[in-house]
């Protein structure tokens, strides 16, 4: 029995060989949060993190990611309560499709956690592991900054 | 017409998508999400030839793959021609005949989809090789291999106007050009997949779309089964510019199903999604411009190329480029389909715009250059306004044929509101050149053609400006009809089969709606993919959706408006004329508050209607009452981008520094919305003009390069963050609250800027793309390195 540590919580998954952490978390665990598009590694669409650092799910297998915290799209909103990053995409409008949308919310996630505090220039290099076909780039760049400024917003003066 | 007013509760404001929500936390679902319970899975089965026939096709090795359940082959397809949206396809679904690599020949159906790929390597088919041919000229040659029954190029599509030997013989200066385009892929974040389930005699079909009665047509047409016992949902897909309207692999679907007699499944993986489905054309252009001496255009004389590969069927494209240029005296355009054994062609946004378009942009700054006008200046002199003449008037048969047709059919009673046909009604690129120089600081950067405006060692940067014109969707291939129903509480739906890829029509179509009753948008639903409950819409392409739809939306709502007003002024308003009511925030009002002060919500007026009817009646759907204007014959939306790049000429690399988009789409419905678009457009034509193509075998025409690894895109990086997005609105006197079309002109815009700006930055013209390889090239056999 392979069980992985997805969301705070332990899921059993397929035993196939082959499973990728992808297929794991789109086919056995229903999490379609997870897009695959290249499957090479390429695109980031399928970026999710692991211990808090960015992979993409695609190139795993998916018992590499045993012992692991995985996170995925679905594990950001607290309830009804979206993440600050979900929060900054939508205010600036960093999608229009939304396929690449769920990679690049988590791939700006650990992004902010190294660099809090990130230059527009940081954050367009930062996010550059995930293609965007739809081109929203220099939303994507504000809604980054935007979720950079959020904790410092909500302190007290 | 003339309904613009300024003061809008719910149009001009950047209010949030509907499904921003769904798509940040990875809820929405698109085509490759769905599942039907019982369903098997198909894998299509692919051609390794350009061009050949099947002899024999055996199935024994595949039928011993475990979960294999059976195959579709031409003998079991009706042998009906099917056409998509504007004649990306036509043929039929599967004939026998392979006319690329990796085109569809049969497909099977097993329990896995990892039986089914299995299975499809395991079928064997014994092919009779045919001669194939992948260069245009040699296509049209009468001794080339033929490719369709039709032939592998048709009577050319022209537009011509003046005498263009008259033209030259007044032009003091002019230039040629010969400039060939290699072919963009559509190269889709996000694949596609379609499940087909019958019951009974009727099917119902899931998958990405943006033409979903289109799809459902070709359905039709290619089972020869009644449209009503065809159900297509559309679901939202990711990014399609044009890719994912009706595909022969979701028709496929459908037969496979039906022989399987269990619901199928087929999801194309990336790759097929880059090699099989469709790309934009291969294009090439020879012509000619000239002017006068101060750089007033004389004649315009053009002939195009088209590559349409193996299914597409397009000869009538990029001629916006005739109207926006149009205003010399003297023109010749033509443009000449062509079939080859290569990957279809078909319509990508921006078609012709991006190529043809921006060839007689690159030849008019060569005119500008030789007589050293400034290239702003130069398209301002020379580019139509509001009230020209457009010139795609003149010998059109397929398209004047087709408008005038439409005219006579509509009562003169009911054309008097229109405005004056074949002329511009609003807008042109002027108001945007000027705006669009203001912000750019285009005057104190301008250092004259061919000088950079910086040169550090090998580093030259170099600004440019380029414009783009479009249609703002077309009548002749039908009607874009929408349906809006007040359901009992007085909330409202809006029914108009758009499908959903990202540009927002789900929110700028409600917003429209919620503008014209009187309500808030989160009291708007809408339906966008499901024909059963949506009339027939040409669906998102062709610059069409706010235009042609939107105008729809807001006319089936006004027809719910005045049903509504109507009972309420005999219900509650002491049978008063119900032009004297209106609608504001749920409720129907009194114009004149002072008459008559009662405010009754729409749900009132809705239980009125129900008890009247004794319960026969609980909401009140409306259509559009008159018929639409034919808006190609006076609609375009104009984009113009100003850039600058830095070129390394000892690497041959290009940077992306500034980037100010200029868009007159007319009344903006929803700015955020509207500069995202803008923003994309411009992304996609940057990356155009500088890294994508496909790069195709020369000994059997495939795809070398269809995946994400090898096929570039501009990432975050690349395309310059500060890039800013204005608008001239001059609002249209037939669309929505005065909105036009928008998504095509921008990306046209982008290619040109770019392409100049790298020409003023090194002095040399580079075709396109931009590669650092032949950029160098370039540079090298000019003597500039």
């Amino acid at each position: 029995m392979t069980v992985l540590r997805v969301n705070g919580r332990n899921m059993e998954i397929s035993d196939r060989g082959d499973r990728t952490l992808a297929d794991a978390l789109r086919i056995d665990l229903g999490l379609i949060g997870t897009r695959v598009s290249c499957a090479e590694g390429e695109c980031g669409s399928c970026t999710v993190l692991m211990d808090g650092e960015p992979v993409t799910a695609c190139l795993m297998l998916a018992p590499q990611a045993e012992g692991h915290e995985i996170t995925t799209i679905e594990g950001l909103a607290d309830g009804d309560e979206l993440d600050p990053v979900q929060q900054a995409f939508i205010e600036e409008q960093g999608f229009q499709c939304g396929f690449c949308t769920p990679g690049l919310i988590l791939s700006a996630k650990a992004f902010l956690k190294e660099n809090p505090n990130p230059t527009a220039n940081e954050v367009a290099v930062g996010m550059s592991g995930n293609i965007c076909r739809c081109g929203a780039y220099p939303y994507i760049v504000k809604a980054v900054l935007r979720a950079a400024d959020a904790p410092r917003a909500k302190q007290p003066a | 017409m003339g309904r613009y007013q300024k003061d809008f509760k719910v149009v001009g404001h950047g209010l949030h998508v509907k499904d921003a929500v769904e798509k940040v936390t990875g809820t929405i679902r698109y085509g490759v999400d769905y599942e039907v319970q019982n369903m098997l899975h198909g894998k299509i089965v692919r051609c390794p030839h350009p061009h050949a026939r099947i002899t024999r096709i055996d199935t024994g090795k595949a039928e011993e793959v475990p979960g294999y359940i059976g195959i579709l082959t031409h003998e079991d397809v009706p042998q009906n021609d099917w056409e998509a949206a504007w004649f990306n396809y036509r043929g039929k679904v599967l004939d026998g005949v392979g006319r690329f690599v990796g085109d569809d020949m049969a497909a099977v159906a097993a329990t896995s989809p990892e039986a089914a790929e299995r299975a499809a390597e395991l079928v064997e088919i014994e092919y009779e090789l045919l001669p194939a041919v992948f260069d245009m000229e040699e296509a049209r040659k009468p001794d080339a291999p033929q490719i369709r029954v039709e032939g592998n190029e048709r009577p050319y599509y022209g537009v011509s106007w003046g005498d263009v030997s008259a033209g030259r013989a007044q032009a003091d200066h002019a230039v040629e050009c010969d400039i060939f385009y290699e072919s963009q892929q559509y190269a889709p974040l996000g694949r596609n997949a379609c499940i087909a389930e019958w019951m009974g005699d009727k099917v119902n079909v899931i998958t990405s779309s943006q033409t979903p009665s289109e799809l459902r047509d070709g359905v039709h047409e290619a089972l020869g089964i009644p449209l009503s016992n065809i159900r297509v949902q559309a679901l939202p897909s990711g990014s399609s510019f044009g890719q994912w309207w009706s595909n022969n692999f979701m028709i496929i679907t459908v037969l496979l199903a039906r022989k399987m007699h269990r619901p199928v499944k087929i999801e194309l993986d990336n790759e097929e999604c880059m090699v099989t489905v469709k790309r934009r054309h291969q294009e090439r252009t020879r012509g000619a411009m000239g002017c006068n001496a101060d750089g007033t255009l004389t004649f315009f004389d053009f002939d195009h190329l088209i590559d349409n590969g193996g299914y597409g069927f397009k000869d009538d494209v990029g001629f916006f480029c005739v109207d926006m240029w149009g205003k010399n005296g003297h023109g010749d355009y033509k443009i000449h389909g062509i079939n080859t054994n290569m990957l279809t062609a078909g319509c990508m946004r921006g078609v012709g715009d991006c190529t043809l378009g921006a060839s007689v942009e690159r030849c008019a700054d060569q005119l500008a250059e030789k007589v050293d006008i400034d290239p702003v200046d130069f398209r301002i002199k020379n580019q139509i306004v509001a009230g020209d003449e457009l010139r795609m008037q003149h010998s059109r048969d397929n398209l004047k044929g087709g408008v005038d047709d439409y005219i006579k059919s509509v009562p003169e009673h009911l054309r008097k509101d229109w405005p004056e046909l074949f002329k511009l009604s609003s807008g042109g690129t002027r108001a945007l050149l000027e705006l669009g120089s203001k912000k750019f600081g285009w005057k104190g950067r301008w250092q004259g053609w061919a000088t950079p405006t910086h040169s550090d060692g090998p580093i030259r940067r170099g600004i440019g400006v380029g414009t783009g014109a479009h249609v703002c969707g077309v009548e002749f291939e039908g009607a874009s009809n929408s349906m809006v129903r007040m359901n009992p509480d007085g909330s409202v739906k809006v029914h108009c089969a758009v499908g959903r890829q990202g540009a927002g029509a789900e929110t700028t179509q409600a917003m429209v709606v919620a503008e014209e009753l009187g309500l808030t948008l989160d009291r708007v639903a809408i339906e966008t993919g499901d024909t059963d409950s949506c009339p027939w819409n040409h669906g998102s392409l062709a610059s069409s959706t706010m235009y042609r739809t939107g105008w729809a939306s807001r006319e089936a709502g006004r027809d719910v408006k005045n049903q509504l007003l109507a009972i309420a002024a005999r219900e509650f308003f002491d049978d008063a004329d119900p032009s004297e009511l209106d609608v504001d925030n749920g409720e129907v009002v009194h114009s004149d508050p002072t008459k008559h002060n009662q405010r009754i919500p729409f749900s009132d007026i809705l239980h009125e209607l129900r008890s009247e009817t004794l319960g026969q009646t609980s909401s009140i759907t409306g259509s559009p009452r008159v018929p639409m204007p034919p808006s190609t014959t006076f609609a375009r939306q104009f984009g113009a981008q100003f850039c600058e790049v830095e070129v390394d000429i000892e690497t041959g690399q290009i940077k992306l520094l500034d980037f100010v988009c200029v868009q007159d789409s007319g009344t903006v419905v929803n700015p955020q919305v509207l500069k995202n678009q803008v923003i994309g457009a411009a992304t996609c034509g940057a990356g155009f003009a500088i890294y994508e193509h496909l790069v195709f075998d020369e000994e059997n025409g495939a795809v070398k390069n269809g995946n994400l690894l090898d096929y570039k895109l501009l990432r975050c990086a690349d395309f310059p963050h500060k890039a800013e997005v204005y608008f001239v609105e001059d609002p249209d006197p037939v669309g929505p609250f005065g909105a036009r079309g928008a998504g095509e002109s921008p990306i046209a815009a982008g290619i040109s800027a770019v392409a100049q700006a790298v020409h003023n930055a090194t002095g040399v013209w580079i075709d396109m793309p931009m590669t650092p390889e032949r950029v160098v090239a370039a540079l090298n056999a000019a003597g500039k390195r």
